[in-house]
């Protein structure tokens, strides 16, 4: 399955939801939609990860890209994210310490 | 057809193009095999992202080639017998260690393979580089 990426503007945060397979080809879109998006001034993200059905390092090394962009303005990234096979990779890479992961939109946007 | 200690082995070659595009047939034929061994969903999915990563070290962005082209094809070999193993060679030198000025935007390109599978290694002659998983099976 292709990358799928969705944006919206919601009580100051933008959500992007992805969805789709992150890897060594797909990537580089995420990246320059976070790219687009810090260049226009959004600077509080959060990445819904609910339909992503798989992630590699390419995928994650954009993520903490992103974190990086938006940590220059001050801003903040937040990952959706409950699948346990996606969990797991945060988790063996230490970046599940790094990110702030949520369950669910309504959780992520209720902490903003 | 190679072997592995004691039984007969199935053994699959998909070699690619140097084109990232491509690294989602070899996690879809890794997933595959893995399935051959009745093993739960976790284990076809570790075997599909491990698979997916070895590759993408050869043919992502990040990949640091010591001065040979970076458009060499990709080999990938899955072997199923006492073992399941998977080797994905390219040709050429390839940097096999996370050097803080060839990492991803900060993610550590390798680090997630080597925290993922505990028998893991890479190998290079003069000619190639390879890099070698193995899952026990039983």
């Amino acid at each position: 399955m292709d990358l799928s990426l969705e944006t919206r503007h919601e009580d100051g945060n933008t959500i992007i939801e992805v969805g789709g397979e992150i890897d060594v080809y797909t990537a580089p879109r995420l990246r320059d939609k976070i790219t687009e998006l810090v260049g226009e001034g959004h600077y509080n993200l959060v990445i819904d990860m609910e339909k992503v059905d798989f992630l590699d390092s390419t995928g994650l090394g954009v993520l903490v890209g992103g974190l990086k962009k938006v940590r220059a303005h001050d801003g903040s990234m937040r990952l959706i994210c409950n699948q346990e096979r996606l969990l797991k990779i945060f988790r063996i890479t230490g970046l599940a310490k790094v990110f702030t992961i949520h369950g669910s939109q309504a959780e992520a946007l209720a902490e903003s | 057809m190679p072997s592995v200690s004691g039984r007969a082995a199935d053994s699959v070659t998909v070699t690619i193009a140097h084109d990232p595009a491509l690294v989602r047939t070899v996690r879809l034929v890794a997933a595959s095999v893995a399935r051959r061994t009745g093993l739960d969903e976790e284990f076809v999915e570790e075997v599909r992202l491990a698979a997916g990563e070895a590759c993408a070290l050869f043919l992502g962005e990040g990949a640091a080639r010591n001065g040979t082209p970076h458009d060499l094809p990709v080999a990938v070999t899955i072997t199923l017998g006492d073992f399941l193993s998977i080797d994905v060679s390219s040709p050429g030198l390839v940097n096999v260690e996370d050097h803080p000025d060839s990492d991803l935007e900060g993610m550590e390109a390798w680090a997630l393979l080597r925290g993922m599978i505990e028998d893991f290694s890479v190998s290079q002659d003069a000619s190639s580089t390879t890099v070698s998983m193995r899952w026990p099976l039983s």
